[in-house]
């Protein structure tokens, strides 16, 4: 299993599309757990090597925590069929260490219409204990009209 | 700069569905062979996330914390990686200034089609 979500938002409602937003949309801040064992499904799922270990503390795949928000953010938007991740930022500021609440801040940054396809961009910024970890920025490509 | 060695990973369909339950992305068309035959891929992909865990991985066994507090990656997504697929991750130095170490970074399938590339950089180590 993923992170665990704390976020009390509706997950029964069906999630918006992604190309239904509006640029400048801000998702609800929502925050999630990354317990040990997520960080160990995600380690054994990419073939990742045993955690560093930083000030005493098993510390989270920098990627895992973008990922795992990624994955989070799924829950209430939802892809086209066909949509690809076109392109990837991300920066890295702090380590997590497994067990940490992070919370998660995104927003549609752009929306465009290209040759058939939407472009989306997704800035997501992740804060631990109110510090910013990870910054990431990813272009999704959707099909037109779908 | 420091010479950073690669890593050498054989996609599976399995790890691409233990990647689905530990990302929580679970797109079709990572998951569902059935469903991936009728898109354009024509069959099941890797998430680019995945492939490109294995160029984080590679720099995190590289740099250490420093990775962890300072790594910067920008990469486009130029090919699927499918199941069966044996995906290289390399480095190659691109520069340094200001402290920082930059590389241009790869995925790479056993045919030597690009599945990946860009730019990783940072922050040289203090002693």
């Amino acid at each position: 299993m993923g992170a665990q979500a704390h976020d009390p938002a509706d997950r029964l409602s069906v999630p918006a599309s992604l190309t239904d937003l509006a640029p400048g949309h801000e998702f609800a801040p929502a925050t999630f757990t990354i317990t040990s064992e997520a960080a160990s499904a995600y380690r054994q799922a990419t073939g990742a090597g045993g955690p560093l270990v930083i000030d005493g503390a098993p510390a989270v795949p920098p990627l895992a925590v973008a990922a795992l928000a990624l994955g989070a953010l799924l829950r209430d938007v939802s892809l086209p069929p066909g949509s690809l991740h076109a392109a990837e930022s991300l920066e890295f500021h702090a380590a997590v260490p497994e067990g940490a609440t992070v919370e998660c801040r995104a927003k549609l940054a752009q929306r465009s219409v290209r040759a058939g396809w939407v472009v989306s961009v997704l800035v997501t910024d992740l804060f631990h204990e109110g510090a910013l970890a990870v910054s990431a920025r990813a272009t999704v490509m959707s099909p037109a009209g779908e | 700069m420091p010479e950073v060695a690669p890593i050498q990973v054989q996609v599976t369909q399995a790890q691409i569905d233990a990647y689905a339950a530990a990302s929580g992305d679970h797109n079709l068309v990572h998951v569902d062979e059935a469903f991936a035959r009728t898109t354009p891929m024509g069959g099941t992909i890797a998430h680019g996330m995945l492939v490109l865990a294995f160029i984080s991985d590679m720099m995190t066994r590289a740099f250490g914390r420093a990775w962890l507090e300072s790594g910067r990656l920008d990469v486009r997504f130029r090919a699927p990686a499918r199941p069966g697929d044996t995906v290289t991750a390399r480095a190659a130095p691109a520069g340094g200034s200001g402290g920082l170490l930059t590389y241009r970074v790869e995925c790479v399938n056993q045919a030597g089609e690009v599945v990946i590339n860009g730019t990783a950089t940072v922050r040289e180590a203090e002693d």
